[in-house]
């Protein structure tokens, strides 16, 4: 039993959009690749987008706990690595085990960020997603061989790196939806005090589907197919992988280590972007299972 | 009391500053109790329709055996009686047998007599004085009251559940479980067991946090009072207004100790990118403990709903049904989304989903979101599928019957920017579709009966008109399955064919739900229905007529 590539969840045109959008031509059968785009994507110098960065660092570096999101990065990887295993089991035995339990250090960060006010402060920072907001992003993701290396060492191929920035770089619209909490004026049809911040809706949301695959894949187990099941551990992988982004900047911030305040802004802004498309493809694939999609009956 | 349609609902005007009772002849009621046993024996009794769904495992089904499919032909009108206010009509009688037997039915808004089912004669009537800032998203329903002991009960358009002696159609109390004037409001049937009144909570279109609660019967106390949605399947405040509400009269399992609810759209209904998650148990089932409210289990249909795909209609709770060589209990859950949930009573795993009661045409397919340009036409449309509209099940033919709507729509996400004091939707309906799908057939409603041990269809009913069907259906001892349809129609069909064996013409939609009763001092069997266009869309015109029809043994 395989884990679904990253290469089934990208199509050749979206990849030809990921280089479109960064302006990097390509010709023929030339494969688009995160590390195939970083020497040729140039760089701009943005002070804006820079400012933001180091607006959040001010705010936020001195309430970070840096154990224990180093503690959750091993735990990240962790539950990334075993993946594999979890998809290998197919539908779970119970409605709460496996993919509960590779959501808890992703709890164990949003406590945390929850708990320093991290997430409203984003808001109150970070602009809301905009084409120039997220080519900038995908701009400076691609040019930062740190983060490039850092999601290899926790089991990204190069295929499911790049499926990552297609994620981010070739989803304006749909981003564009996802409004920051104090962006939305008073007057719509719902109570806007009851909004959680942007980021927190992003990761939390994340999270919540993942935990929520035991229960759906257990209830729904005449309708699951292979298919469904390797989409169900990739898009998890994929909202792991935008989830561990965040904590590693975060980590950066509270160890004052190398990422610069373009880099935090980018990360923080992608990895956002990663969980938010990652969680709607989740439900597309996973949880709306249409009869075209549906394993056949055993009972008619 | 009229209803007037306003910008974002409806709200009630010319509502008097009290209740209104009129008594007449109250002496012909029998003063005879309605005990627990006799409740829970409703569903065997061919002389009794004690509660919403005929008994707690709502089949809606009759053992009164005196029509059948050799002499339909041969059903009468017995009377009509105007007992309505021009209003909604969405209600299922109750009767309690008796000398004679008296029933207890129900209109929009808030309207309730005590009626000799036997001659056709208001004994008493009662009518709600709702306030008039009251906010209805679907029209002023009532669907049905709940019956023990002394006392009737019925849910009030303010959120509330009203007593009344059912002898004298008096006030006994009067118990609020929500505050209306935050969104809640309610219309469904209560029911009763062991001394306790279930009720639940509307107001999915208007940002509350949905409910069960239970009331002590005598009293009208709060005996409990839980939230449908955990606080753990949440985040942050968005649970605060995500709406789960519970609309439908609950299914009480007796054996089990559960009552198993069906659970509408999250809220807001349109902007999904608010309320991250699957947005657990919206759209779906929930079961909970029937002494403490604690959820058992819950399953949902279209998690992170954002078409309105509500599952309303009351659950059926089907015992000793023989799937895949196992004997098991299932619960039916027929929602929005065109498909019948087989589930085991247990643990709320899925059996088999049935094959499409409607058409499924770009079902789901907009997400990711698309633009306004990009809009699509599907099917089913945000009135189902299966809407309330209660469905029955027949131990004779072992199937369950149900109404699933088959309308195209357009839905569509309208990207705004955002600007101080400009409105944000986030998004629109159009009825009918700008564009009408090619692969449409054409008919607006399927009745459908669906085998509850494979999921497959053993016939469907497909229906043409202008309006949506908006009542549900009946069966009998014999095979029989009653329908009222939107063309006024009322119609026996043969349950195990579909063939249509007799047909009664109305002037007026039919949007409730029929029941039925022996009288042995008549020798008769009686079948009630009421008549009148109603609901949030294409309910068709008005009407306000009980036609009771009768067979006699």
């Amino acid at each position: 039993m395989t884990q679904t590539s990253a290469d089934e969840t990208t199509t050749v045109a979206q990849r030809r959009d990921l280089a479109n959008a960064l302006e990097v031509d390509v010709s023929g059968d030339e494969p688009v690749t995160w590390d195939g785009l970083a020497g040729r994507v140039e760089s701009t110098s943005d002070p804006a987008f820079a400012s933001i960065g180091e607006e959040i660092r001010a705010d936020l570096a001195g309430q970070l706990d840096a154990a224990l999101l180093e503690d959750v990065l091993d735990g990240l990887e962790r539950e990334l690595r075993r993946l594999p295993e979890v998809r290998a089991v197919g539908v779970p035995d119970e409605p709460g085990g496996n993919y509960v339990a590779v959501a808890e250090p992703g709890w164990r960060l949003y406590d945390h960020l929850l708990e320093i006010n991290f997430f409203e402060r984003l808001d109150e920072t970070m602009p809301r997603f905009t084409a120039e907001h997220v080519e900038r992003t995908t701009r400076e993701l691609v040019g930062t061989e740190s983060l490039s290396s850092a999601l290899e060492e926790i089991g990204f191929d190069e295929t499911e790196k790049t499926a990552l920035l297609v994620a981010v770089a070739t989803n304006n619209e749909r981003l564009a939806r996802w409004v920051p909490a104090n962006q939305i004026p008073d007057g719509v049809e719902f109570d806007t005090s009851k909004v959680p911040p942007l980021h927190q809706r992003a990761m939390g949301g994340a999270l919540l589907w993942i935990r929520g695959l035991d229960r759906h894949l257990w209830q729904y187990e005449p309708l699951v197919t292979e298919a469904i099941l390797d989409d169900a551990a990739w898009y998890t992988k994929a909202m792991l992988g935008g989830i561990y982004v965040t904590a590693l900047a975060a980590h950066d911030l509270a160890t004052a280590e190398s990422f610069s305040d373009e880099t935090v802004t980018a990360a923080f802004t992608g990895s956002a972007a990663i969980q938010i498309v990652s969680q709607e493809d989740l439900m597309r694939d996973v949880f709306y299972i249409t009869d075209e999609m549906r394993a056949p009956s055993k009972l008619r | 009391m009229e209803l007037t349609e306003v910008e974002d609902g409806y709200r009630l005007t010319n509502v008097p500053d009290d209740p209104v009772l009129e008594q007449h002849d109250t002496d012909r009621i029998p003063e005879v109790d309605v005990d627990q046993e006799m409740l829970s024996e409703s569903g065997e009794d061919p002389e009794s329709w004690l509660m919403y769904g005929g008994g707690y495992e709502q089949h809606r089904h009759t053992t009164a055996d005196v029509i059948t499919p050799d002499n339909v032909d041969d059903l009468e009108l017995e009377y009509e009686l105007s007992v309505g206010t021009g209003s909604s009509m969405e209600g299922t009688p109750v009767v309690v047998p008796g000398d004679p037997p008296i029933m207890y039915q129900t209109n929009g808004p808030n309207h309730v007599n005590a009626i000799d089912a036997r001659e056709g004669e208001v004994l008493w009537s009662y009518a709600y004085a709702p306030p008039i800032d009251v906010l209805l998203c679907c029209d002023d329903n009532n669907r049905g009251v709940a019956v023990y002991g002394d006392k009737i009960y019925m849910t009030t358009l303010d959120s509330g559940v009203v007593a009344l002696d059912r002898y004298t159609g008096e006030e006994e109390w009067h118990t609020f479980t929500g505050d209306h004037e935050v969104g809640y409001s309610a219309t469904w049937a209560p029911v009763v067991y062991d001394g306790t009144v279930y009720t639940g909570s509307a107001g999915g279109e208007y940002g509350v946090l949905g409910f069960l609660a239970a009331l002590d019967a005598e009293s009208g106390d709060e005996v409990w009072h839980e939230d449908t949605l955990p606080e753990d399947e949440w985040i942050g405040a968005s649970r605060d207004s995500g709406c789960g509400t519970s609309w439908m009269t609950p299914t009480i399992d007796e054996e089990r100790g559960v009552l198993y609810t069906p659970i509408g759209n999250p809220g807001p209904d349109f902007d999904g990118t608010v309320r991250p998650g699957p947005n657990f148990p919206t759209c779906g089932t929930l079961t909970m403990d029937l002494e403490s409210g604690e959820i058992q289990w819950g399953f949902q249909e279209s998690p992170h709903d954002v078409w309105d795909y509500d599952s309303a209609a009351p659950r059926v709770l089907v015992r000793d049904v023989e799937i895949d060589g196992e004997e098991t209990d299932v619960v039916l859950g027929s929602g929005k989304t065109g498909w019948v949930y087989i589930l085991d009573a247990d643990d709320g795993r899925l059996y088999e989903r049935s094959e499409g009661c409607s058409q499924h045409i770009n079902m789901w397919r907009m997400i990711p979101h698309i633009s306004e340009e990009e809009r699509i036409p599907f099917v089913p449309g945000a009135p189902g599928g299966n809407d309330w509209q209660p469905p029955s099940y027949s131990p004779e033919t072992e199937l369950a019957y149900f109404v699933h709507q088959n309308f195209p729509q357009d839905l569509y996400w309208r990207f705004e920017e955002y600007e101080p004091g400009d409105p944000y939707w986030g998004g629109g309906l159009d009825d009918p579709a700008d564009e009408i799908p090619d692969e449409w057939n054409g008919y607006i409603t399927h009745f459908v009966a669906v085998d509850p041990t494979t999921g497959e269809i053993a016939w469907m009913d497909q229906i043409e008109s202008e309006h949506y069907m908006w009542g549900g259906s009946m069966t009998t001892a014999t095979g029989l399955v009653f329908n009222g349809d939107q063309n006024g129609n009322f119609v026996a069909y043969d349950g195990e064919t579909g063939d249509r064996l007799w047909e009664y013409e109305f002037d007026v939609p039919i949007s409730a739900s029929p029941m039925s009763w022996y009288d042995p001092d008549e020798e008769a069997q009686y079948v009630a229905v009421q008549v009148g266009g109603s609901g949030w869309l294409r309910q068709g015109p008005r009407g306000d007529t009980l036609a009771v029809f009768s067979m006699e043994g």
